[in-house]
């Protein structure tokens, strides 16, 4: 996050990114709070303020810190940013880093509604989005690099696995 | 431009749909054309203007040239007009552009920039949890931004305040600085010009 925060574009929204509440905060609390938006929670809202901020010209980092809470906001995601290009026919070319996890099972499991993985079913949706799973360590910097400095038009949903962080 | 250029320029479109000349969705407006140009005495060329499938009037008076808009609307793309170099963004989907707006204003705040954000929508789609929620946020963080509702009474053929048993519905008649709201009769249905067109 600290090599994201290096570009003047970037800004990061979503729930527990200015306030400790998730294990992703722990990546983002050494980041000046001036680029950080700690958001209402209405997944669907925060998904939607990054398409606008990112049709400004900014590239927001929008963070769902798991699948489960992500699916609120698929109506932004499948409907608009994955579209934009194409109902804009190239004209706007939104870039939105969106962060999001597979919830931890251990050592505590949270149950059905915080486990998912909907990686699969998100690539089968979107044309515009390119949806990894980030399944090493060594794959996370390459990742963000590329979702940074692409110029292919295209946004990059970013899916980490929540034991990783205690574990790799 | 004025309230009969407005009006015949829609009419020109409803004439190239009953003839079947598009082929895609068309939503007309007309009876608001002096609530329009009034609203866009205040909209300036670097603000962003949202809209969702009904937006001819919007793209006119922020400043598309009508044949570079009636050669869009005729290549089908009528319900989400986009138009960068005017910043003028429309989605197809209820409540679509609300958030976006509101990130916009959020983005222009950030950035202290002089421009505004106008956000327009129908009286069903402001009855929405969306609505409010974004006009809450961008009220509460005084985000330059204003909504305009645009009530013509119905959603599709759906009638709002039935709907909801709603005689007045929540930002009607209200005094909120962040609010336009107008209600007006239209002569055209939901979609298309009223002609049933066989292609």
């Amino acid at each position: 996050m600290h090599f994201l925060a290096e570009d003047p574009r970037v800004v990061f929204l979503g729930q527990a990114v200015g306030v400790p509440g998730t294990a992703m905060y722990n990546s983002l609390k050494d980041i000046d709070m001036a680029r950080r938006v700690e958001l209402p929670v209405e997944e669907e809202m925060q998904m939607g303020m990054c398409n606008g901020m990112a049709l400004t010209g900014l590239v927001p980092v929008c963070i769902f810190p798991r699948w489960n809470f992500l699916l609120l906001a698929v109506n932004q995601i499948v409907n608009h940013l994955d579209k934009i290009r194409e109902m804009s026919y190239g004209g706007y070319e939104p870039k939105v880093i969106i962060r999001t996890s597979i919830g931890s099972e251990r050592p505590l499991h949270p149950q059905q509604q915080h486990t998912g993985d909907f990686t699969e079913a998100f690539r089968l949706m979107c044309r515009n989005i390119e949806v990894v799973r980030l399944e090493e360590a060594h794959e996370i910097l390459p990742s963000y690099h590329k979702a940074l400095q692409r110029t292919d038009g295209k946004s990059t949903l970013l899916v980490e696995y929540g034991d990783y962080h205690n574990e790799k | 431009m004025t309230k009969e250029e407005l009006i015949a320029f829609e009419e020109e479109i409803a004439v190239e749909f009953n003839t079947g000349k598009v082929r895609a969705p068309v939503h007309l407006y007309s009876g608001n054309e002096e609530q329009m140009i009034e609203i866009f005495r205040s909209v300036q060329p670097q603000d962003w203007v949202f809209c969702s499938w009904r937006s001819h009037y919007q793209c006119l008076l922020k400043g598309v040239p009508r044949e570079q808009l009636k050669k869009e609307i005729l290549a089908g793309h009528s319900i989400s007009l986009c138009f960068p170099e005017h910043r003028i963004f429309s989605s197809a989907i209820v409540t679509g552009v609300l958030p976006i707006a509101v990130g916009a204003a959020l983005a222009i705040k950030r950035q202290g920039g002089s421009e505004r954000v106008h956000c327009f929508m129908g009286e069903m789609t402001a009855e929405t949890g969306m609505a409010n929620t974004c006009i809450k946020y961008s009220r509460n963080h005084g985000l330059p931004i204003r909504f305009i509702i645009e009530d013509n009474g119905k959603s599709v053929c759906t009638e709002t305040r039935e709907t909801w048993a709603a005689e007045r519905l929540t930002f009607e008649g209200g005094h909120d600085p962040l609010i336009v709201y107008y209600r007006y009769q239209t002569k055209y249905p939901h979609a298309g010009a009223g002609v049933r067109v066989q292609f």
